[in-house]
């Protein structure tokens, strides 16, 4: 119950309800090279797969599989290309753009996502581990990322594509910090 | 048992006669059938020499574990082929539950379990008498080895005990409703291994009941249909009460205890200071009547739907004022979330059932078309309820939040049990200024949504609960 702050009466005090300002650290623009790379190779699976899918069917002449289903299913490798084909080109940027980090008077603020951002705020002292990780595209790019992870999975983030430096350099001093800080309100 | 601190302790002996209970039972029946066919059959034998084994085994395992307690922990030692100890900081205990199986209230023994969250692991005596299980369960919750004087009973206080009228909330709850479908399920399901086993199961006795079911006339079968549906009440109301049996919470040593069952009685202790927050469920049927469930939220306890338990089915002011009682006083009125959220909860309500038949329609299958737009259409109410259900509010210790229809489940949490914030918000939340504010708590599920706050009314809400996280990151804070 360390944490518990008698509340102040904010409402009262400021004529203006307050807003989140974003981040102040952008992740390194290689990350965008990452996301794009990463996208497409999944994507690019996908495709491949759906094709396969609808060749086969298509060359099967199965009597179990109704008509409908069997003139349209060239839609589906379609449909895979074309969101493949929109998470390659618009996804990794529009990320970039929104993708921010800061560590600051012991809180961890991130903000990430594309269509749908999420904001985050974990205090230093709730933080169990943290973790630096490197991915095989990550390695190529001199990428890292670390996971920061709280006794809640709604706690716990994933900041991506940060220098190497940075990264083990960040994940050093949240680990102190957080051995230090560290109560046993979990 | 002062001196006995240190002192290596075996179960209680008669332990290895509950452990052989099932092939005891198992014994029995295969005796008693054969009996009836007339001449043993060989399962009998196998079942005997089961037996024999069972009872070899229970007693190598009884005669190889023992357990320890010290000042500051407890070790569980076993040494059937390797040897292997387990060590539980006492400080690390976050529960510990009494539990008796039938057999076990027979001898009056009981099964001790004690939680240890997640760095600690968990451990189980499998069985020690009554008095050894209380005594353990004072010492492993006080955190300290020294015995209670003897002739002071512990101080404990009944905070609730279920009505037997609350039995029959049993049937507005979904799942016990169809406790008789799995009871006769596996009933039916056990029967025929039985018998196929003794070897009573021949083709021409199966195509007897075939014949004799299907030869049954159409009113026979409706008559049948109908009492089982009539019997899903009553079944669900003997079950309840059979599980949930004198439900009771008691407070005792700082910790919170819940006992309830007829046939084997269980027993959870919550320790006090574990306990962050309480979940209050309903469905629209138990709305209507008024009765609602109570959870506790506890950090670091496994199967925290079960044994977080507080009460099964009760009326809505009674949950509240158990709930003060354990947690401390609820904040008050929820504040509803603005009306922007309702276009998006009867959009998600309805956009499921719309985006099948949209496919329907493609695939050109009239009857699941006409089906889905039926369901959509019902879906309306749906969303209106669960935009009505939102809410939030917070005062100066606690904050709540709520949200569902169907399920309908409203949380309380203490401030100090909040360990971080997420806010998420989609394109389409962003253009509507609304944004889903999500409490990250240690406790529970871990995670509970605020659903379409107005976007600044999340900020302010987590600002006021935690400025010291929140006020550096606002805008044009910086200077002030």
């Amino acid at each position: 119950m360390t944490s518990v702050r008698r509340t102040q009466e904010t409402d009262g005090g400021t004529p203006r309800p307050p807003r989140l300002r974003p981040p102040a650290h952008r992740v390194s623009p290689r990350a965008v090279a990452h996301w794009i790379i990463e996208y497409g190779l999944v994507w690019g699976l996908g495709f491949g797969l759906a094709w396969g899918v609808a060749a086969w069917v298509e060359g099967a002449d199965w009597s179990a599989v109704p008509g409908w289903l069997s003139e349209r299913v060239w839609w589906l490798p379609i449909l895979v290309g074309a969101e493949g084909l929109l998470m390659v080109t618009v996804a990794p940027v529009w990320r970039y753009r929104v993708h921010r980090w800061e560590v600051s008077a012991d809180v961890v603020y991130t903000r990430t996502g594309w269509f749908s951002r999420e904001w985050l705020l974990v205090p230093v002292g709730r933080i169990q581990t943290v973790d630096t990780r490197q991915g095989l595209i990550e390695r190529m790019l001199g990428l890292a990322s670390i996971e920061i992870n709280t006794a809640s999975h709604a706690g716990s983030s994933r900041v991506e594509g940060l220098p190497v430096d940075v990264a083990t350099r960040l994940a050093e001093r949240l680990a102190h910090r957080a051995h230090d800080l560290r109560d046993d309100a979990t | 048992m002062t001196d006995g601190a240190a002192r290596a302790r075996r179960l209680h002996p008669l332990t290895f006669v509950v452990g052989a209970t099932r092939e005891l039972i198992a014994l029995l029946a295969a005796g008693a059938t054969g009996l009836v066919v007339g001449g043993l059959s060989t399962a009998f034998y196998f079942t005997l020499v089961g037996l024999a084994f069972g009872f070899l085994f229970h007693v190598t395992t009884w005669a190889t574990f023992t357990y320890t307690l010290y000042p500051d922990r407890i070790e569980l030692r076993r040494s059937l082929i390797g040897r292997s100890v387990k060590t539980i900081p006492l400080d690390r205990i976050r529960g510990v539950d009494i539990n008796a199986t039938f057999p076990h209230r027979l001898l009056g023994l009981a099964i001790v379990h004690i939680d240890a969250g997640a760095d600690g692991g968990e451990g189980e005596l499998n069985a020690v008498s009554r008095q050894e299980a209380e005594r353990l369960r004072k010492v492993l919750l006080t955190r300290s080895a020294a015995a209670p004087p003897a002739g002071t009973p512990p101080p404990r206080r009944t905070l609730a005990r279920m009505r037997p009228r609350w039995y029959l909330y049993a049937p507005l709850s979904g799942a016990y409703l169809l406790t008789p479908f799995a009871l006769a399920g596996s009933a039916l399901g056990t029967l025929y291994n039985l018998s196929d086993d003794l070897g009573l199961v021949t083709r021409e006795r199966l195509a007897d009941v075939g014949h004799e079911v299907v030869g049954l006339p159409t009113l026979g079968v409706i008559v049948l249909v109908v009492l089982f549906v009539l019997a899903m009440p009553v079944m669900s109301v003997i079950v309840f009460a059979v599980v949930n049996w004198d439900f009771t919470v008691l407070a005792r040593d700082g910790s919170v205890v819940a006992e309830r069952g007829r046939l084997s009685r269980r027993s959870v202790s919550l320790e006090r200071r574990r306990i962050r927050g309480v979940e209050l469920a309903d469905n629209p049927f138990e709305r209507v009547a008024g009765v609602v469930r109570l959870t506790a939220l506890v950090t670091g306890l496994g199967d925290a739907a079960h044994r977080g338990r507080l009460l099964p089915a009760a009326p809505r002011g009674f949950a509240d004022s158990l709930a003060v009682s354990v947690l401390g006083p609820l904040p008050s009125a929820l504040i509803p979330h603005p009306k922007a959220a309702r276009g998006r909860r009867v959009l998600r309500a309805v956009g499921p059932p719309l985006g099948v038949a949209l496919i329907a329609l493609l695939a050109g299958q009239p009857w699941v078309v006409y089906g889905c737009l039926v369901l959509a259409v019902l879906a309306v109410p749906l969303g209106l309820d669960r935009y009505r259900q939102l809410g939030h509010a917070t005062d100066a210790e606690r904050l709540t939040v709520r949200s569902g229809s169907l399920r309908r489940h409203q949380v309380v949490v203490e401030h100090g049990a909040v360990i971080g914030w997420r806010v998420r918000r989609t394109l389409f939340q962003r253009r509507l200024g609304l944004a889903t504010l999500i409490v990250a708590v240690g406790a529970g599920e871990g995670a509970y949504p605020a659903i379409d706050m107005a976007e600044r009314d999340a900020v302010a809400l987590a600002a006021r609960i935690t400025p010291e996280w929140v006020l550096p990151f606002v805008e044009g804070r910086e200077e002030g």
